[in-house]
């Protein structure tokens, strides 16, 4: 089931075919430090409908990896379990490179006031 | 006395049909009662044979109309030959037995024979008017052994008085016979043991109304074992569902279990759900009294603590049910009416608990405000993100099951209970938020603040709960007025019987 692009109002950069193999998590991580807001997600994952939809509600412009139009996804998603210890494995937040985790994470860090002053801090949010 | 003429019955109808041939007939029976006390037989008393001995008695009856001979000394009807135990006229030991449902009987009695009265448009009518009356003395007599006697002796004392009563008589004859018939379904067809009394038309209304008594006693008796039968049934499913549920180790908190159609993964969760709100009452009346006698900051945090901890309890059992029965949680199938009808995915929507705090939560710092006010927008933004990642479940699902070829349909379902897996991570993340907007809460206020905050919060939902079974309990017939004081005074009326609901508050 193909996860509907046209509905984001916020625009997000296409999957970058960075370099060789390597390190699956080495991959990510150098996705994750490419920008200010990452997103690790399955374009046919509610959830990960719901984090994105939470970004672009607070104006900021997450760049979103969807690991199953990724050559290189499976493996991707398969170090990102052994990364967060669950299944799922997306959606996974990267903000200023540092991971924040999944979605209980996410919503917990908004909830205690600590995701604005990390975006800020990133760059992702202005005032 | 009075008397009561048979010739009354010369207005009756000369059907020779069954049953309903009695109706018609006169039977001011009830006036002899008057006299004294005649005990009417045990409610299963079969008065089917006497039916049919009744009808052929009809024909006979009719002839004797036209006499109207006291015949004291006359032949015995035919019907009567049915009963051997005529005081009068054999040696019949006294049926202390058979009098317990006599009471019972003359009521039916008493009732039958007003209606078989309310149809006579005879002028004689108003002498069978009286009956009514005295019928309802006999619901107050109680049964004795020492009836039996006394009809013998009414019957007696009326044999005194002469030809016009006679016919007195003849009733405590035919009332005393019927008294002594045996409650069994035993026929005494004996010849010589049934007295030579014609059948009259009191006797024969006093029949037929026993007949619908003990018709009516049948009726009852069956409804009766019908009830027991299906609340059998009903013990025994809820003694397995009880069995189950101890098995699991559970502590059974009195909840009341729906048996039959939930699941038994829902069954648990309801059970514990009850034993939470009886301990939310606890934490309620313990938050109330720590801050009604000024408990010392140090008392109160760790009253406030074990607040917070009582509903990170209930989170995590929600969460364990989630695994087992989401549709249960995220229905509200859990909860009562008033919270269902305002449910966000399987639970209180936490913007709208602020909402109702901030009002309530005065005095407040400014940097409190502040907090209290971003903590209002998070969690509006988190409450948006979950519904449409919701709003995409519910069209991912709709896509996959609607349409599509039919021999795809399995596959079909396959790919639709995967998606509805993730419903499960949806109420997971929904209970995550408002456990976090309680905690927060707690960050933001002071202990004696966040005690406070919390007792509102306890006693808001217990409002809310009393307030789903006043609404289910209100009186549902209005009386229809052109102001609304009649609905407003049976309102009033039910929340002062409800005032338990309240006392706690």
């Amino acid at each position: 089931m193909q996860y509907q692009t046209e509905s984001w109002s916020c625009s997000y950069m296409p999957s970058s075919r960075g370099a060789l193999g390597g390190d699956p998590l080495e991959h990510i991580e150098r996705l994750a430090s490419e920008n200010a807001v990452v997103i690790f997600s399955i374009s046919s994952c509610c959830m990960c409908h719901a984090v994105k939809r939470l970004f672009c509600g607070m104006g900021v412009n997450p760049t979103v990896y969807e690991l199953d139009e990724d050559p290189k996804g499976k493996d991707m998603e398969k170090a990102l379990m052994r990364l967060l210890g669950t299944s799922p494995a997306v959606p996974v937040v990267f903000i200023g490179g540092k991971l924040v985790g999944s979605m209980d994470r996410v919503m917990a860090s908004h909830i205690n006031g600590t995701l604005v002053p990390l975006l800020k801090e990133a760059g992702a949010l202005w005032l | 006395m009075a008397s009561h003429r048979i010739g009354a019955a010369g207005g009756l109808s000369h059907d020779s049909a069954g049953p309903s041939n009695l109706h018609h007939h006169h039977v001011p029976y009830a006036t002899s009662l008057h006299q004294g006390f005649i005990n009417q037989e045990g409610p299963a008393f079969d008065f089917g044979e006497l039916q049919e001995a009744i009808v052929l008695q009809g024909v006979k009856f009719r002839n004797d109309e036209a006499t109207k001979a006291p015949a004291a000394g006359g032949r015995p009807a035919a019907t009567l030959e049915m009963f051997p135990s005529w005081p009068m006229r054999f040696q019949q030991t006294p049926r202390g037995s058979s009098k317990s449902g006599g009471e019972s009987i003359s009521t039916d009695s008493g009732s039958a024979l007003n209606t078989i009265s309310s149809g006579k448009a005879e002028a004689s009518q108003s002498q069978l008017e009286q009956p009514e009356s005295p019928i309802s003395n006999i619901n107050h007599i109680k049964p004795s052994a020492s009836n039996q006697q006394q009809s013998v002796e009414m019957a007696n004392d009326a044999s005194r008085t002469g030809p016009s009563s006679s016919q007195q008589n003849q009733n405590h004859q035919s009332a005393a016979a019927l008294t002594d018939a045996k409650p069994s379904q035993e026929k005494r067809k004996g010849p010589g043991s049934t007295s030579d009394r014609q059948l009259d038309a009191k006797t024969l209304r006093r029949l037929a109304q026993n007949r619908e008594a003990a018709r009516k006693s049948r009726l009852r008796k069956k409804a009766y074992v019908q009830q027991l039968e299906t609340s059998r049934i009903k013990l025994n499913q809820l003694e397995q569902e009880l069995q189950r549920a101890r098995s699991q180790g559970l502590f059974l908190g009195g909840c009341g279990v729906a048996a039959g159609n939930i699941s038994s993964g829902a069954a648990i969760f309801d059970m514990e759900y009850a034993r939470w709100l009886e301990d939310d009452q606890r934490h309620i009346s313990e938050l109330r009294s720590g801050l009604n006698q000024h408990y010392s900051d140090g008392d109160l945090r760790i009253i406030v603590d074990a607040y917070i901890s009582h509903y990170d309890e209930i989170f995590r059992l929600k969460g364990v049910a989630a695994k087992s029965d989401v549709f249960h949680l995220i229905t509200g199938m859990w909860t009562t009416s008033a919270e269902r009808c305002f449910l966000w995915m399987g639970g209180f929507r936490p913007s709208e608990l602020i909402k109702m705090l901030i009002s309530q939560l005065d005095p407040l710092t400014e940097q409190q405000v502040m907090g209290i006010y971003s903590l209002q927008q998070s969690t509006q933004q988190a409450e948006e993100a979950l519904s449409q990642g919701l709003e995409q479940l519910q069209q991912s699902l709709i896509e996959t099951i609607a349409g599509g070829p039919v021999d795809d349909g399995m596959q079909q379902m396959v790919v639709a209970l995967g998606k509805l897996e993730n419903l499960e991570g949806f109420v997971r993340q929904a209970d995550n938020l408002r456990q976090q907007t309680l905690h927060q809460l707690r960050r933001i206020l002071t202990v004696r603040q966040a005690a406070r905050c919390f007792l509102v919060i306890g006693e808001y939902y217990g409002r809310l709960r009393a307030l789903s079974s006043l609404w289910a309990s209100r009186p549902r017939e209005t009386m229809i007025s052109e102001d609304n004081s009649c609905q407003t005074a049976t309102d009033l009326q039910m929340v002062q019987h409800s005032q338990n609901h309240f006392s706690n508050f």
